[in-house]
């Protein structure tokens, strides 16, 4: 599965912080007796985030690594200067902070952020630097892995700040503070509003939108996998053309998270149309990046909707069961993956065939022939295909009635109305 | 090789670029009457040459003197009277003193210069006697100097032969060059007031074979010097070094000389091979580098020796500059005035510039190339000599463009960047279209000659030569096979959109690129996007032309001569050629693979729309299918069409051998796995048509039974069968218990269904037509079919509109936006504009 591994890919495009729980996951993923291994990722974690201001857990990290008793002495050295300099960032924000806390100054403020200023100015003396303060701030806490202090540092800075360049660091870092923190409903909230900076501040410069909008792809993966409400927002951000297209062009390896949230998604969307929708638009583009990219879960699709090829289908299937369960993302989403492409297997096996053996087709989804059985039969009502269960062959017989000649007329001919009125509309006009 | 051939090859060069030597006519007169043709084609060069470097002083002024006719007809009014007193007093000497002039001319054109030396001794006699020791003939004068100057031409070309002269011959050369030299010191000032109304003396004596008499005076001043010091070489006397006769040649004289040469340029009847000799010589005295800027003249419509020449000099020029860095060449820097005093470097500057332009001397050698090739037949051993040359010129390319990158790197010289990107343009252009491994033994002779601390960085561009960069890019990508990475490239570009709007050559390459990439999609099996891609060019039946690989004869076409010069100008080197017989092989297979099933699926059920994948195929079917007897397949084109008709027919075997007995295929790279793919393709798409032909006429088929028929494995069958009906292209099921395909009954419409079906087609296309026609009507100002866009109707229209592009433009090629959008992955591009 080494192969298949994506974490050098990722890292790329992830911040320090969110590679953390990479490595930790990597952590749980290696066996136990193999310390060497252990070693690597108990390095890579101090290598990223030696430049954080975390100097007690690094330090940890180093005493780890070295086999000292006692944390080194220059991190206590680097502890007091952070500790320093968070107080000093405190005092300087103490004042704004401590305005935004009262009642009667939040009142006033609207939503004009000139307007704000100019008010705070006026009847607080607030300064511009002040403001600029919490952003630093905000940084500074972000590196002390104190995350929901960014995030609310980072949210009164928005509201008060005019830079815009600022404004959309900081909105970065809000979306950051809250995956951390796994407030996944304010991640989804920041999500949208980097992609609308996105789309609005980088019009001019198609470069920038292209990475900064791959970074948002990576990032997004993790409310993705992790709250199931944000789970539509984020896939239709992932299908709108801009975002398919950077996943083509810049990121293929998405595909294969694209892909298990769709499969994964199949019972779960209430709307059956949209996820069939999606469904084909991941096939195309899975066919298109074929020659790019491809890992077991594309492959898994190519087998089953692009070729065919059942046999194919089924292997693929545990070979990307196995990847899922080492992916950090999708590991707790294999079993629902697993369930969700036996489904799609049956399905598109019972639209070809017209008569299948039970048995045959239970171990093609790696199912005894009583569960087989049961599934079928679940199957059958779920997806209200037409067919009946021949309890003595042991098979089940579709029925597949033909598309009526009458109801393609009725199809041709629906708009037709419509437009001769709207020509006729033009026509007197 | 002698002088005759050379010159005659030049001269009906030249008069095909008539549109480059607009000002020819005017020497179309002397043309005429010219006996010594190598001379001639020297003029034209010349003019030539005057345009090119019409950015120099010396041009400008001789234009000036050429148009003001004015001034000259006084000088010519005078001197005619002249010439005529002198006639009638000495009719009769004047008469023995054209026929020994005559007989130098006859010995100069046998080259033998034995006769000439005797002949030339008896004129010397004759001459003083007309003259009378005062007044010397125009004729001698003239006879004199037209002998210097064949003497310079031979001691030039004996240079460059590696075949002596006979001893009598050297001899005669050698007593001619010191008398001549002797002679015209002499009579210096005849010479110097001769050269000065030269023109108008020409013309009032027409009787007189056309007078060849060029340089200025300090030309030829220098040019006696130069020929002493080149002959002592020629003889052996190395001692007589720069110290005896040539000392006089410092650094000031040379200047002067320049001067006068780069006046005398553009004027007519100057010799140019003579210039590119003093050049040469100037080149060698000058101890300051400043005179090589004068070596950009060498560059002209040229025969062979000339081109090596100059091409030799632009070398040296390189060397000399990579030795003097504190010299550069530079357009448009200030000409230096002072011609008695060496240039010297400014206070406060860096470099010396000097003028010209090494780009376009570049350019100049490379279009030079072409055109030659462009002349010659592929098919002689002289094309392939010829070839050889480009590697030196690849080198000069390269050489051209580290000087130009190493200016850059000084900021202050403001060097635009138009010039470096000119110059790694015609580098690419010269190895786009070549294999890797050609291209690396190109590349390593380019370094070898290159100075070891020269570096080189890409540069980037903008517009058209950015397009042509990135289509040379692709176009390599797709000759290696790298498919995807040239196909998203070609779709990153987005140069479908706006090809139309670049220029003739630019649309051609764009041409060839997509051709290369379709053959690359080919070779990868990938029928479909082959087909796509090929579609455009091979559809048209006008490949010859839109790959600039030959003009087409068409009967009834309308082609002014104008239109016909241009086209052939445009003719792509046979080298570059991509062989159209093996493009139509593969288009057609690609057609037939893609076609055949396709009829099969349409004949079977009369409901589907026709479509029709590729005209050009079909009327060839049509064609082929009409004639009552087939012969065997005797091109390509009759084997696609019997292997098309027995894949149709269900017999995939012999359509295979067809394929394969193909002897074209023998050019594609790996041969073997061509044909196996399109065996394999054949396989598979030989059993989806027996599928659609036979389908009606079976309950059930055994998948076992088709995988043997088809020699596929079970699992093959089962899964085409199962794409099949998944696309809804077969009524059938599968029965996995039996393994059996079970075609659905009652799938087959009845007559009333199947009108029924037509109807709503019909009553779907009126309101189509009705809606067109309104929008004609309003000249589409009627925004009520806005919403059709959203209802996905009338798809069609715009489609076809692009075409059009029609002959006026040459080489135009018609419609772009279908083969942009051809291509499957159409949203790739979109992901960088957002």
């Amino acid at each position: 599965m080494a192969e298949y591994d994506l974490m050098p890919k990722l890292v790329g495009h992830l911040d320090r912080h969110m590679i953390f729980p990479l490595l930790e996951f990597a952590t749980g993923q290696i066996p136990e007796d193999d310390d060497a291994k252990a070693r690597e990722i108990t390095k890579a974690k101090y290598e990223l985030l030696k430049t954080t201001n975390m100097t007690d857990f690094v330090g940890n990290l180093k005493a780890e690594l070295e086999d000292l008793d006692e944390v080194p002495a220059e991190f206590n050295d680097m502890r007091q200067k952070v500790l320093t300099r968070l107080s000093q960032f405190e005092e300087d924000t103490s004042k704004i902070t401590d305005l935004l806390g009262r009642e009667e100054v939040v009142n006033n403020l609207r939503s004009d952020k000139v307007a704000n200023l100019e008010f705070l100015k006026k009847e607080h003396e607030v300064t511009i630097d002040m403001v600029n303060a919490l952003y630093e701030f905000g940084n500074f806490q972000y590196s002390c892995g104190n995350y929901g202090a960014a995030a609310e540092l980072l949210y009164q800075f928005r509201v008060l700040s005019t830079d815009n360049d600022k404004v959309a660091a900081a909105t970065w870092g809000k979306l950051a503070s809250e995956i951390l923190i796994t407030n996944w409903e304010g991640a989804v909230e920041e999500l949208t509003k980097v992609k609308e900076s996105i789309d609005s501040r980088l019009f001019n410069n198609p470069l920038a939108q292209l990475k900064s909008r791959s970074w948002l792809i990576h990032w997004a993966l993790f409310p993705l996998f992790n709250d199931e409400g944000s789970r539509d927002t984020i896939l239709d951000l992932f299908f709108s053309p801009p975002f398919i297209n950077t996943i083509q062009t810049s990121c293929p390896w998405v595909l294969r998270y694209l892909a298990a949230a769709v499969i994964t998604g199949r019972g779960r969307t209430r709307n059956s149309g949209q996820h069939q929708k999606q469904l084909k638009d991941i096939v195309r583009i899975v066919k298109q990046e074929a020659y790019e990219y491809s890992d077991p879960v594309t492959d898994f699709v190519r087998a089953l909707y692009i070729d065919f090829d059942f046999e194919e289908a089924q292997r693929q299937l545990s070979l990307a069961d196995e990847l899922l369960r080492a992916d950090f993302f999708l590991f707790s989403a294999a079993d629902s993956f697993l369930d969700a492409a036996r489904h799609l297997i049956s399905e598109s096996y019972c639209k070809i065939h017209s008569r299948i053996d039970i048995k045959d087709l239970s171990t093609r989804l790696g199912l005894d022939q009583d569960e087989g059985e049961k599934w079928i039969v679940n199957l059958i009502r779920d997806t209200r295909v037409d067919a009946k269960i021949d309890y003595k062959e042991g098979t089940v017989v579709m029925n597949h009635p033909p598309s009526s000649v009458y109801q393609q007329v009725i199809e041709r001919t629906k708009g037709g109305f419509f437009r001769t009125q709207v020509l006729s509309a033009a026509v007197a006009r | 090789m002698s002088k005759f051939f050379a010159g005659g090859d030049s001269s009906s060069e030249s008069s095909s670029d008539e549109e480059e030597l607009y000002s020819e006519e005017e020497e179309e007169k002397p043309k005429g009457q010219a006996e010594d043709s190598s001379e001639e084609d020297s003029d034209e060069d010349d003019e030539d040459e005057s345009e090119e470097d019409s950015d120099d002083e010396g041009a400008g002024k001789t234009g000036a003197s050429r148009f003001l006719r004015g001034d000259s007809s006084d000088s010519e009014d005078s001197d005619e009277e002249r010439v005529k007193t002198v006639k009638s007093a000495k009719d009769k000497r004047f008469g023995e003193l054209e026929a020994i002039i005559k007989a130098i001319d006859n010995g100069r054109k046998i080259n033998d210069w034995g006769s000439i030396s005797s002949e030339f001794d008896k004129l010397n006699r004759q001459a003083p006697k007309i003259g009378e020791g005062k007044q010397i003939p125009k004729v001698y004068i003239k006879a004199l100097v037209e002998l210097e100057d064949f003497m310079n031409e031979t001691i030039a070309k004996q240079k460059v032969t590696p075949k002596k002269m006979n001893a009598t011959n050297a001899r005669g050369l050698n007593a001619v060059k010191q008398k001549v030299k002797k002679i015209t010191k002499d009579y210096q000032d005849q010479v110097d007031s001769f050269r000065k109304d030269e023109d108008a003396f020409m013309e009032s004596e027409d009787e007189v074979p056309e007078p060849k008499v060029k340089k200025s005076k300090p030309t030829d001043l220098y040019l006696d010097e130069t020929t002493a010091a080149e002959a002592a070489n020629d003889e052996g006397f190395a001692a007589v070094g720069k110290g005896g006769k040539v000392l006089q040649f410092t650094p000031e004289s040379i200047l002067k000389h320049l001067r006068g040469i780069l006046e005398s340029r553009g004027k007519k009847n100057t010799d140019r091979l003579e210039q590119i000799k003093i050049m040469e010589k100037l080149l060698e005295v000058a101890n300051t580098p400043t005179c090589p800027c004068g070596a950009g003249s060498t560059t002209s419509t040229m025969p062979l020796d000339q081109w090596k020449a100059a091409e030799k000099d632009l070398q040296s020029l390189f060397e000399i500059l990579e030795k003097n860095k504190d010299h550069i060449v530079i357009e448009g820097a200030e000409e230096w005035e002072d011609d008695d005093k060496p240039p010297t470097v400014g206070e406060g500057e860096k470099y010396l510039k000097v003028p010209g332009s090494i780009v376009s001397y570049v350019e100049r050698l490379d279009d030079e190339l072409t055109r030659s090739l462009q002349a010659i037949d592929p098919h002689t051993s002289e094309y392939i000599e010829r070839l050889s040359d480009e590697g030196n010129l690849y080198n000069t390319i390269f050489q051209g463009m580290l000087y130009y990158e190493h200016l850059q790197k000084d900021s202050t010289l403001q060097i635009p960047q138009d010039s470096v990107n000119r110059i790694v343009m015609r580098r690419l252009e010269h190895v786009y279209f070549k294999p890797a491994t050609v291209v690396k033994i190109l590349e390593e002779n380019a370094w070898k000659n290159a100075p070891a601390d020269a570096e080189s960085a890409v540069t980037p561009a903008e517009g058209i030569i950015r397009a042509r960069a990135m289509l040379c890019q692709i176009y390599f990508l797709a000759l290696h096979d790298e498919y995807y990475k040239a196909r998203d490239m070609m779709l990153m570009s987005h140069l479908q959109e706006s090809i139309n709007n670049f220029d003739v050559l630019t649309q051609i390459l764009y041409n060839r690129t997509l051709v290369q990439v379709g053959l690359c999609a080919f070779r990868k099996g990938l029928v479909y996007d082959a087909q796509n891609t090929l579609q455009e060019i091979c559809g048209s039946g006008r490949q010859k032309e839109l790959l600039a690989q030959g003009v087409m004869i068409q009967r009834y076409s309308q082609v002014s001569p104008e239109q016909e010069r241009l086209e052939k100008q445009r003719q792509l080197p046979f080298h570059m050629h991509i062989n159209l017989e093996l493009l139509e092989c593969v288009y057609l297979t690609c057609s037939m693979l893609l076609e055949i099933p396709l009829l099969a699926q349409t004949g079977s059920s009369p409901d589907i729309k026709k479509r029709v994948i590729s005209k050009t195929y079909r009327r060839m079917l049509e064609y082929h299918e009409r004639q009552i007897f087939t012969g065997p397949p005797e091109n390509t084109r009759d084997h696609v069409m019997q292997a098309s008709r027995a894949l149709a027919a269900g017999e995939w075997k012999k359509s295979i051998t067809f394929v394969h007995s193909i002897k074209i295929w023998d050019l594609m790279p790996d041969t073997e796995g061509i044909k196996t793919m399109l065996s394999k393709q054949i396989q598979e798409e030989g059993l989806r048509t027996y599928l659609f032909t036979y389908a009606p006429f079976y309950d059930t088929l055994s998948v076992s039974t088709l995988a043997t028929m088809f020699e596929l494995e079970d699992r093959k069958v089962a899964a085409i069968i199962s794409k099949m009906i998944s696309h809804e292209e077969l009524a059938a099921a599968l029965d996995q218990v039996s393994a059996t395909v079970i075609f659905r009954k009652g799938v087959e419409l009845s007559r009333l269904q199947s009108l029924a079906l037509t109807l709503s087609d019909k009553a779907a296309a009126l309101i189509e037509t009705n809606e067109r026609t309104l929008e004609q009507r309003t000249q589409g100002t009627a925004n009520a079919f806005d919403r059709r866009g959203q209802n996905q109707r009338g798809g069609h229209r715009g489609g076809r509109g692009g075409r059009g592009g029609g002959r006026g433009g040459g080489g135009n090629t018609g419609p772009r936006q279908a083969g942009g959008t051809q291509f499957t992955g159409g949203a790739l591009g979109a992901a960088v504009r957002g």
